[in-house]
């Protein structure tokens, strides 16, 4: 148990890691290059966006 | 018309009912654990994740009624309700979340004084530093207010992750020195937190590469939320094991780390060193004084001095 678990967290943290570089690698392209986790669908576009983001999409 | 769709990897269409019911289920989850942590009398203790879950349910339901009810306002002004309502919920929610952080830690190292206090006053360090500098390094030339906003809230959602990151791989370690096991809502919320940090770094690496408001990520986020608000309202829902007796050897590194960090924050004494006026002292410390200069002036008999 005591195994999995640290493996699991370990697992996090790395995963973490490579995902911070990767997305800062990346990032300088786009505007938003964060959200929270959530099922609620993540605003991109600027709030003046003409199409309203395709919110009703 | 919905099987290309489907093969481009496009849920827009066959998904949309799916995120719909995972976004209510999301707010259903959040009230249940908060419902969770108040029947059981954890606010004290855990009024952060309490706050937390409440503005996450309430930002969850608003965006969700925009999305559903919102047409009759006009797609640009509904967007735009959606847009702030999201990214200021976000703010909040982000510091919510730091202060969970430290309330997880502080109570993770409540038997340990010395080094709970030595770790709360270098995580507020901490804390503080990374906000500065997530408000400051958001700056640049011909900013607009809403990328200022959006710059500031992202640096500091990226902290937080990386804090929340730190703290439970050290919750995982120290669980077991510190009496606490695995069935402890300590780590249940240590580990919910790392599961939505690494999630929203992932995220942040899938946003880059696909800005959209409909991404096949977002079915993703809404399972994993689930599954984390579950967790969370099941480990406050189960009654927690008690705390074990914490019995360190005493050469333990934690337990010598504890005592000098229990010293450090003591006042320190004072030694009176010259220019000391004659009144400041009473009548028999005088008299003591007196009579030890005389003593010293006396020259040592010859067979103590030999």
């Amino acid at each position: 148990m005591k195994i999995i678990v640290r493996t699991l967290v370990i697992a996090l943290a790395l995963t973490g890691a490579i995902a911070t570089t990767s997305a800062k690698a990346s990032s300088a392209k786009t505007t938003v290059n964060i959200s929270k986790t959530s099922a609620v669908p993540v605003p991109t576009c600027p709030p003046d966006d003409p199409d309203g983001c395709g919110i009703f999409d | 018309m919905r099987y290309p769709l489907l093969v481009r990897g496009c849920l827009r269409v066959t998904s949309m009912p799916f995120l719909s019911l995972l976004g209510w289920l999301e707010v259903a989850f959040c009230l249940a654990a908060l419902c969770a942590i108040l029947a059981k009398k954890q606010w004290k203790d855990y009024w952060s994740l309490g706050a937390f879950l409440a503005v996450r349910a309430f930002s969850s339901s608003a965006c969700m009624c925009i999305m559903r009810f919102g047409k009759p306002l006009g797609t640009h002004a509904a967007y735009q309700l959606y847009f702030y309502t999201y990214w200021i919920s976000f703010a909040v929610e982000s510091i919510l979340a730091l202060i969970v952080v430290y309330s997880v830690y502080r109570l993770a190292m409540a038997p340990l004084k010395g080094l709970q206090q030595l770790g709360m006053m270098v995580f507020r360090w901490a804390a503080s530093i990374s906000v500065v500098v997530a408000l400051g390094s958001a700056f640049a030339p011909e900013m607009t207010r809403t990328k200022y906003l959006i710059a500031a809230i992202s640096q500091l959602q990226r902290t937080q992750s990386i804090l929340t990151l730190c703290l439970l791989v050290f919750v995982c370690f120290a669980i077991l020195p510190m009496g606490l096991n695995y069935g402890s809502r300590i780590f249940g919320v240590s580990l919910g937190l790392g599961v939505l940090a690494t999630n929203d770094l992932v995220q942040s690496a899938w946003l880059a590469l696909n800005p959209s408001m409909h991404t096949a990520y977002n079915l993703v986020n809404g399972v994993v939320i689930c599954l984390v608000l579950a967790t969370w309202a099941a480990y406050f829902a189960l009654p927690e094991p008690k705390r074990r007796l914490i019995v360190l050897p005493t050469t333990s590194p934690f337990l010598r780390w504890n005592q000098i960090s229990q010293v450090l924050g003591d006042n320190p004494g004072f030694v009176a060193i010259g220019g000391m006026p004659p009144e400041l002292l009473a009548p028999a410390e005088l008299e003591v004084m007196q009579r030890a200069s005389l003593k010293m002036a006396t020259p040592f008999p010859r067979s103590m001095s030999a």
